[in-house]
């Protein structure tokens, strides 16, 4: 039995996000999930798992507050959750996460597939999985929207701009998989109370043969604002409908629209 | 350092990326995977074009070669078009040579030893500026950049032969047949969101699209949850971008999810019962009223106009 590893990020959620007068951003008040787009992942290992007779984990590397999310995690099918607890995962870029989630990989061992969304709900960088893949020298499939596993091959179809494509690839792999893979069902109240009785593992770094500088970001960050929309923001204010919609085709004459 | 390196598997983008390049004043080095795309390449600004010559049709499994001639040339730069084959051979070049990356510039501004770029994040919420000054990775996304020809300036070509990764193998392609249009060529959009009750409404919206001779979008459920129309028709982060000179909306509420795919609208007008719905914030004009009285209305005075 091989490891079949979903790998997930513990992010903040975006409707809690708040914006300052000053347009500064404020995070502090946001409550954590894992990200959206991870829950199709785990869902992706445990079905395949099923199928193969391995055993789906999962694996997360996030600052303290990833603790809850293991629960969460594990209520969602997994056996077993790693986490690699460390605070350089509140700054880390994707070279960083994907040094140590890759790292975390090796040390677990005896896996045969690895999988990722695409990109995280907060960054949606979309550099993890193929970047997990560089590090441990294995191929990876990514924008996968399904795929089956044979004997030591994983048959996977991607979804391109233009065209399908349906891909063999050599275990290990990493897969990264595309939303519409599955549908990810709510965890049921059974799956919660028994995810809190499944093994937890906690690495840490140094388990990893990693530190803190290993992972410095790899670009100045200068700013982290919020977007500013710059539009008019009139609001057509004529007493009847009728005399609103005259106001809009007069201003859509006026902008050289019609 | 010295050197910028630019590959896509779009040839539009690579022409964009190229222009982009040309801005720095270094030295610009396109790369393709076809002698073809490098003979019509060759006068977008690049001083190289160099054609790999390799095992596999993947542009994604060159990723490893790549890294290795970035690191051997001591390049500054690698531009990658931000398509979903791009995306992964850039990624997996960024880990290959643990460098840092950019995914899906906003925007790139080359200044005196260092190069400025801008990203969306949180849903496009929130706006990161970076700072690059050592080797990285960035991928940018269609439109966002214009190819410019350059006549007096004719690229070198040469080749190399190189390995490619022989562990992803393609068993079959099949082309996407695209239903309906191209929403980011479109000059006028007409939006529709869950605010229409019944899919015949979108009757209602085809008639002022055909006045404003625009092309119909929607929002994600409409499309994702109630299929009246065609994925491809859906506006938005995980959908289309538009630039169109009008987008003119009904019954949406304008989530900053999908309001990040028509930010660069010239004029966004919006028609919603909510006065307090955010497409007000995005918008230039908005009415706030019922669609089925304000939409016929619209269509009607547009007809006389
Ligand atoms: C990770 C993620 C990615 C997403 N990506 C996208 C994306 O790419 N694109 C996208 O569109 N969405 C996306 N969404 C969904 C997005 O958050 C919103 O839920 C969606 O855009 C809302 O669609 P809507 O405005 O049509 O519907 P609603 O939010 O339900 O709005 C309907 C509007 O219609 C108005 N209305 C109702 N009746 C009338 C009437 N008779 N006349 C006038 N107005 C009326 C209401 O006041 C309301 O403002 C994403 C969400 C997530 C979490």
């Amino acid at each position: 039995m091989a490891k079949i590893i979903a790998c997930y990020k513990w992010v903040a959620d975006e409707a809690d996000l708040r914006i300052n007068a000053d347009m500064s951003v404020d995070l502090s008040k946001a409550k954590g999930k894992i990200s959206d787009y991870d829950k199709n992942a785990i869902e992706a290992a445990v079905q395949v798992a099923k199928g193969t007779g391995d055993t789906a984990v999962t694996l997360t590397f996030g600052s303290g507050k990833a603790k809850q999310s293991l629960k969460d995690a594990l209520s969602r099918g997994p056996a077993e959750g790693f986490w690699i607890n460390s605070g350089s995962a509140e700054k880390a870029d994707g070279a960083a996460s994907s040094k140590v989630l890759a790292a975390a990989i090796k040390e677990m061992g005896d896996y045969k597939l690895i999988l990722c969304a695409e990109g995280a709900s907060d960054t949606f960088a979309r550099q993890v999985g193929p970047g997990i893949a560089a590090r441990l020298d294995i191929p990876c499939v990514s924008s996968a929207t399904g795929f089956e596993v044979n004997g030591n091959t994983v048959t996977v179809s991607r979804k391109l701009e233009d065209c399908v494509e349906v891909v063999a690839a050599d275990l290990p792999v990493v897969v990264c998989v595309l939303p519409e893979i599955n549908q990810p069902p709510i965890p049921g109240l059974k799956a919660v109370l028994d995810a809190g009785k499944k093994p937890t593992r906690e690495l840490r770094l140094e388990d990893l043969g990693l530190s803190e500088t290993d992972l410095a970001a790899k670009t100045e960050l200068q700013g982290f604002e919020a977007y500013v929309m710059n539009r008019k923001n009139v609001i057509l204010s004529g007493d009847s409908a009728a005399d609103k919609v005259k106001e809009l085709v007069a201003n859509l004459k006026k902008e050289g629209i019609i | 350092m010295s050197g910028i390196y630019v590959y896509s598997d779009n040839f539009g983008l690579s022409a964009a990326l190229l222009s982009l390049a040309a801005q720095s004043g270094e030295e610009v080095c396109a790369i393709t995977l076809d002698q073809d795309q490098a003979d019509e390449l060759v006068n977008y600004g690049a001083d190289r074009l160099l054609v790999l010559k390799g095992d596999s049709p993947r542009p994604e499994s060159y990723a490893k070669v790549i890294a290795e001639l970035l690191k051997k040339e001591n390049a500054e730069l690698f531009l990658v078009g931000s398509t979903a084959r791009g995306r992964e051979l850039a990624a997996k070049t960024a880990g290959y040579l643990d460098c840092g990356m950019v995914s899906d510039a906003a925007s790139l501004v080359f200044e005196v030893g260092k190069i400025v770029t801008t990203r969306l994040m949180y849903g496009g919420s929130v706006v990161q500026t970076e700072i690059i000054n050592s080797l990285t990775v960035v991928t940018v996304p269609v439109g966002k950049f214009e190819a410019a020809k350059n006549e007096s300036k004719k690229g070198v070509i040469s080749s190399l032969e190189v390995k490619a990764d022989q562990r992803v193998n393609i068993i079959e392609t099949s082309p996407i047949k695209k239903e309906g249009i191209d929403l980011a060529a479109a000059d006028k959009v007409v939006c529709i969101g869950m605010g229409l009750d019944k899919p015949e409404d979108i009757q209602i919206a085809q008639d002022l699209a055909q006045v404003l001779g625009a092309e119909i979008g929607c929002t994600r459920g409409i499309a994702e949850e109630r299929h009246w129309l065609p994925v491809q028709s859906y506006i938005g982060i995980s959908g289309a971008n538009v630039k169109p000179s009008l987008y003119i909306s009904m019954g949406v509420s304008g989530q900053v999810q999908h309001v990040v795919g028509i930010r660069d609208s010239r004029i966004i007008a919006a028609v919603d019962s909510n006065d307090k719905a955010p497409i007000f914030k995005a918008a230039d004009y908005g009415i706030v009223g019922d669609l089925y009285e304000i939409i016929p209305l619209l269509t009607e005075a547009l007809r006389n106009a």
